[in-house]
């Protein structure tokens, strides 16, 4: 029996008039990769963006670990343990690869726990350790992408939360970053992922929430979800 | 030749004064971006307190003139204390506004302005007229081949490169500096990486309007005349030092700063009413041939 990790009940979220969350609820266990799913616009980048503290929740609760994360600000929410890789990688382009990992490890005080977290990232991404010099702005796509996971790892969060990690990648990028993301969730980090493309969502993930204007329509186990006559129709194209 | 370097000299005293005061204008729109157009006002609220304090200390002043220490801690409280203020500033007026279009910050910094000339203006205690600065510094002069230069303009020169100096390798060197550079490209991430952002602007507000009370004393000590009105002019020069180096960067305000420092004596000393213009001039030539400053890129980021 697993633990419950994350717990997202009855979420709305709003930009000024128009609501663009609902009244979420969906749930995520210990080591378990989970994925929402859905069109442009459904909604799914604001879950993640009110999960780590970026919008706020206009009604609803997201318990952490037993915590409470609706109240608390951005930079709390990293400390609780969520790392949030956002939607477009966001490293900060006029900072080194190095000083982007060394942000990432912000919140980290003993520099012997940086140091072994640095050494481990860069076993995970020798590109990165060959590049540390270089600055960010300067990386291709795919290695802004693993330098955005790398900085989440240097974190030390247990939780992972990926906004489309495959966006505006080659496919031969995109199957390593899908390997990397399984490698970091056998480490023992739990994954809640967003993906446009859902066929590779649902191949990585256990379980999927398909997301529609805001709103849960289908859940369930990934492989039910690969064979469900609506999930093919709308979102795998066949 | 020995006039030129005498010109030089005089630049390089006025240029730091701009520069100081530019730096402030730079971390603030490099960091929320914005621009504080109250800024100025902090030199003011710099200089004027550092005329309170020296009052204040005045029973330790032997013949009107104050000793290195007394000196040293008056100038570091005027620092400290107009920092301070410059601190509440974004959190009373500017706080509120973060999230919302960029005019209402900017018409909001132009009432800040207003208050700040305006309020201690009213108090009966400072009100609208000139006082006559305290001597700091000691004023011995002596020639080096035919050009003059006192010991106030070695110790302001030397003391901004020095506070531009630390500045700099704090920006670039420690982990608050890293902070505020990755608040100053991308708020969003930066608090993923568990920045506190308001804590960053609060202490880029800090050292902002530290440096511009520094800028304060060191103007007041060239021009020893100070009244509430003082930062608007002395402002805006320093803006046009910020822009012409490159807004955003802060070795283009240090760079941007003796630029307006010393082409303003050298045109001074050509006619006095030159020395006003020239720094628009030096706008508007930057402005065509190198929009976005000496020192700034127009960088295309990759996403």
């Amino acid at each position: 029996m697993s633990t419950r990790m994350l717990d997202v009940k009855d979420l709305a979220v709003s930009y000024g008039m128009i609501t663009a969350v609902k009244g979420v609820s969906f749930n995520l266990d210990e080591g378990e990769i989970v994925a929402l799913i859905g069109a442009n616009g459904a909604g799914k980048s604001t879950i993640l963006r009110t999960i780590s503290g970026l919008e706020k929740a206009k009604s609803g609760s997201i318990q952490f670990l037993g915590k409470e994360l609706t109240r608390l600000p951005a930079h709390k929410i990293v400390e609780a343990g969520i790392a949030h890789v956002p939607e477009g990688r966001r490293v900060f382009p006029r900072l080194t690869v190095k000083e982007n990992l060394m942000l990432g490890a912000n919140i980290v005080k003993e520099s012997s726990i940086i140091q072994q977290r640095l050494e481990r990232t860069y076993q995970t991404f020798p590109r990165l350790k060959e590049r540390q010099s270089q600055l960010a702005g300067t990386l291709s796509g795919g290695e802004q992408q693993m330098l955005a996971l790398g900085r989440a790892l240097m974190t030390g969060g247990k939780l992972m939360l990926l906004d489309e990690p495959s966006m505006g990648l080659a496919p031969i990028i995109v199957e390593d970053i899908f390997r990397i993301i399984k490698e970091i969730n056998e480490a023992g980090t739990s994954i809640l992922l967003i993906e446009q493309n859902a066929f590779l969502a649902l191949q990585t993930a256990s379980r999927a929430y398909v997301l529609e204007t805001g709103l849960i329509s289908i859940e369930g186990n990934s492989s039910d979800l690969l064979k469900d006559d609506r999930v093919r129709e709308s979102y795998l194209g066949a | 030749m020995s006039t030129l370097m005498q010109f030089l000299v005089y630049g390089l005293q006025l240029g730091s004064v701009y520069a100081l005061l530019a730096i402030g204008y730079t971390m603030v729109y490099g960091i929320v971006g914005m621009i504080n157009f109250a800024h100025g006002d902090f030199l003011m609220i710099g200089a004027l307190s550092t005329f309170f304090l020296s009052q204040a200390f005045s029973s330790f002043a032997v013949n009107g003139t104050y000793s290195g220490l007394i000196v040293a801690l008056i100038i570091f409280v005027a620092m400290v204390g107009t920092g301070l203020i410059g601190v509440s500033v974004e959190a009373i007026a500017y706080k509120p506004l973060r999230n919302r279009p960029k005019m209402s910050a900017l018409i909001t910094a132009v009432g800040v302005s207003m208050f700040l000339e305006n309020f201690p203006r009213a108090l009966p205690f400072i009100g609208p007229s000139p006082r006559s600065f305290p001597m700091l510094f000691p004023a011995k002069r002596f020639q080096i081949q035919g050009v003059m230069i006192s010991t106030t303009q070695i110790i302001m020169i030397v003391l901004s490169l020095v506070f531009m100096f630390i500045l700099y390798n704090v920006v670039n060197r420690t982990k608050i500096g890293r902070q505020m550079r990755a608040c100053s490209m991308d708020k969003d991430a930066a608090q993923l990486m568990g920045i506190n952002i308001n804590r960053v602007i609060s202490i880029t507000f800090f050292v902002g309007a530290a440096l511009a009370a520094a800028s304060g004393i060191f103007y007041a000590s060239i021009y020893p005349q100070v009244d509430v009105y003082m930062g608007g002019w002395l402002g805006t020069k320093s803006f046009i030092a910020a822009v012409i180096g490159g807004i955003g960067d802060i070795r283009g305000a240090m760079l941007g700063g003796f630029i307006m420092g010393i082409t303003e004596i050298l045109a001074t000393s050509v006619n006095s009413n030159l020395g006003y213009a020239i720094g628009f001039v030096i706008l508007i030539l930057i402005l065509l041939f190198k929009p976005a400053g000496i020192m700034g890129k127009l960088t295309i980021d990759k996403v």
